[in-house]
């Protein structure tokens, strides 16, 4: 945030003074006139390498898409393909089991983002009220989850909720739930994706959002909030209307984030599941990976990545919207 | 739940005058911050339990681990579980692909981004805002959907299942990352430096190379242990990029390792190896807290 910020400061101080040799620049137009081809030169390498790995690939997702490359032979062997139009969109999208999947990964994103932009909006609130010690202690905790990657949670959260051994079993017998002892967390999809999997997805997720929510709250003059409890505002309406409203860009900004990592989601349900996820933990990640690299469907698959990304869009362009915005970039 | 703000302690209609001691805002008790704080302790014992709990099934002993009641902590230290993971050849092999992998997408990434942010930072181009919100997509276009025309692509150039290709794969997540990030630290550094140095006989090239350069090391520094980290916990493109044992990352091999019949219930082996590969970036995270902190929630870019 702190970054965000300072970034925009630089962004007003480079607009009055413009570092940047523009032709007009008066006494630097020497040097703009010689250098012009010179930013050309800089970004090249970016652009090539973006494009060979990023919009070369994507152009080749939609192409594949309108092709027939269902199998690894046709893959291997260019001339077998042919264009099909939207013969493979009717297909895919009059499949039951994709519309399962889209439904199931809506509802788990939509719980996974509500839980966690939730509890990070009150933890980072929390922290805000707490002795300072307090605060180091979970910053610390914190800062030991960020640091686990997804894959590893996945494994350890397999570890927690297993059959035999399990932890999670264990507590929630300790806390009265006498049945469960050797639950098997995973026996029932629906549980195992929005208990478990959506548990180790929110608990990798609130460092950013706690921390990135808390950095946001400081922003908040001391004054405004004091201000406020003065003229008689309970702490929810300071809140909703001091410090909500100073706060809503980012908090617009990691909801987004949160939704597009969210409804992405695979490495959690990857290792959660073994490698091999059953088709009741099939989100759109999964799905779209079994039909490309375990069914070797890349004309499939090509067409659920793109459904995918159509699906996302929205999200997308509201979330680089609020970026440019706040970058100031304009 | 812990309730929204502060001050839960004032009843709603008192006049809040009251004078702020020891520094408190006012209707912030001492009680009430004992409560918080207990309540923020919990939060923080909770959110750090899985990583205890990784931690200490590497030093249980299997009958530990195989018990009806788990124990919180462990009746005797043992460390098979770590020679169990050392014994297998391809767990040291996968952190050297890693490591390989990690420092070629970093340095690659570090230069192509460098010089893109140099030109962004300091240039007005025509060009210029299009190229910023380009960079903005390709950090939001998931890797998934990109996973299968890489493979394609990667295959024709004969870079399928090579370090290469899963560098240069990499770039996709580094180059946008570094060069929005390193942009802000250009931009403050003062063109005048530029400038003197043009003054005195550097070129345009050199002024980059001998005074933003070095003046940008601490920003070099910040990205570049975010994109060592990105890269070292990458896993959807290392696994369906790479095929032969012998080249998997660490994420790959552990998914492998704890999915295979002789080890998919041995748990002790299996935390004892996500430790391990996941202990190069705990040691970054410590090293570089503060860092890394504002440098991910800066470009909030977190897959």
């Amino acid at each position: 945030m702190s970054a965000i910020q300072s970034d925009r400061r630089e962004e007003s101080a480079d607009r009055l003074d413009g570092p940047a040799p523009a032709p007009s620049a008066g006494r630097r137009r020497g040097l703009a006139v010689q250098g012009r081809y010179i930013p050309y030169v800089l970004i090249l390498p970016a652009v090539v390498t973006l494009v060979g790995v990023m919009l070369y690939p994507l152009i080749r997702v939609i192409l594949l898409s309108f092709q027939n490359v269902n199998s690894y032979l046709k893959l291997a062997v260019p001339s077998l393909d042919r264009w099909i139009g939207f013969d493979g969109f009717s297909k895919v999208l009059s499949d039951a089991q994709f519309w399962q999947v889209v439904e199931r990964s809506f509802l788990f994103t939509v719980e996974v983002v509500i839980l966690s932009v939730g509890l990070g909006l009150l933890f980072a609130l929390l922290l805000n009220r707490v002795s300072p010690w307090a605060k180091i202690f979970v910053v610390t905790c914190l800062m030991f989850v960020w640091a686990i990657p997804a894959l590893v949670t996945g494994t350890v959260f397999r570890w927690l909720f297993a059959g035999i051994g399990g932890v999670a079993d264990y507590i929630c017998y300790l806390l009265g739930g006498s049945g469960m002892k050797n639950h098997d967390w995973f026996a029932n999809p629906t549980q195992g994706l929005y208990v478990v999997v959506a548990a180790s997805v929110i608990w990798g997720a609130l460092p950013f959002l706690v921390l990135g929510l808390n950095a946001a709250m400081t922003q908040v003059p001391k004054e405004l909030v004091e201000a406020a409890t003065v003229d008689g505002a309970n702490p929810v309406q300071s809140f909703r209307h001091v410090v909500l409203p100073i706060i809503r860009p980012f908090l617009l900004l990691c909801t987004s984030l949160s939704f597009i990592w969210d409804f992405q989601v695979f490495t959690q349900i990857w290792s959660l599941r073994q490698n091999s996820p059953e088709p009741g933990y099939w989100t759109v990640g999964i799905y779209l990976y079994e039909e490309g690299f375990t069914s070797s469907h890349y004309s499939n698959s090509s067409v659920i990545s793109v459904a995918m990304i159509l699906l996302m869009l929205a999200v997308l362009v509201a979330y680089i919207r609020q970026v440019v915005k706040i970058g100031g970039q304009g | 739940m812990a309730d929204y703000v502060p001050a839960k302690a004032m009843p709603d209609r008192l006049p809040a005058a009251r004078p702020s001691r020891s520094g408190r805002k006012p209707g912030q008790s001492r009680a009430m911050t004992g409560v918080w704080n207990t309540i923020a302790v919990v939060f923080g014992l909770v959110m750090a339990f899985p990583i205890y709990w990784m931690i200490l099934t590497t030093v249980k002993s299997n009958k530990d681990l195989l018990t009806q009641n788990p124990t919180f902590w462990p009746s005797h230290f043992t460390f098979t579980s770590y020679h169990t993971v050392f014994a297998d050849p391809d767990f040291l092999n996968s952190m050297k692909n890693t490591a390989i992998i990690t420092v070629g997408s970093v340095v690659a990434g570090l230069a192509v981004g460098f010089l893109a942010a140099v030109a962004v930072a300091r240039f007005r181009f025509r060009g210029r805002n299009p190229f910023i919100v380009a960079i903005l997509i390709v950090q939001m276009v998931p890797l998934l959907s990109i996973a299968i025309p890489l493979y394609i692509v990667l295959n024709k150039a004969g870079l399928y299942d090579q370090y290469l290709g899963v560098i240069i794969a990499y770039l996709v997540f580094t180059i946008p990352y570094v060069v929005w990030t390193l942009r802000s630290f250009i931009v403050n550094i003062p063109i005048e430096l530029d400038e003197a140095a043009m003054v005195d006989g550097c070129t345009r090239w050199g002024a980059f190379f001998r005074i933003v350069l070095p003046l940008s090391l601490p920003g070099l520094v910040t990205t570049g242990v975010y994109a060592w980290i990105q890269a070292w916990n990458e896993f959807i493109l290392a696994n369906t990029l790479l095929s032969s044992n012998d080249k998997r990352t660490s994420m790959v091999w552990l998914s492998f390792y704890s999915s295979d019949p002789t080890h998919g219930a041995d748990y002790g082996a299996q935390m004892a190896g996500a430790l391990m590969v996941s202990l190069p970036v705990i040691i970054l995270f410590v090293i570089f807290q503060k860092k890394v902190a504002s440098g991910l929630t800066a470009g909030a870019v977190k897959g």
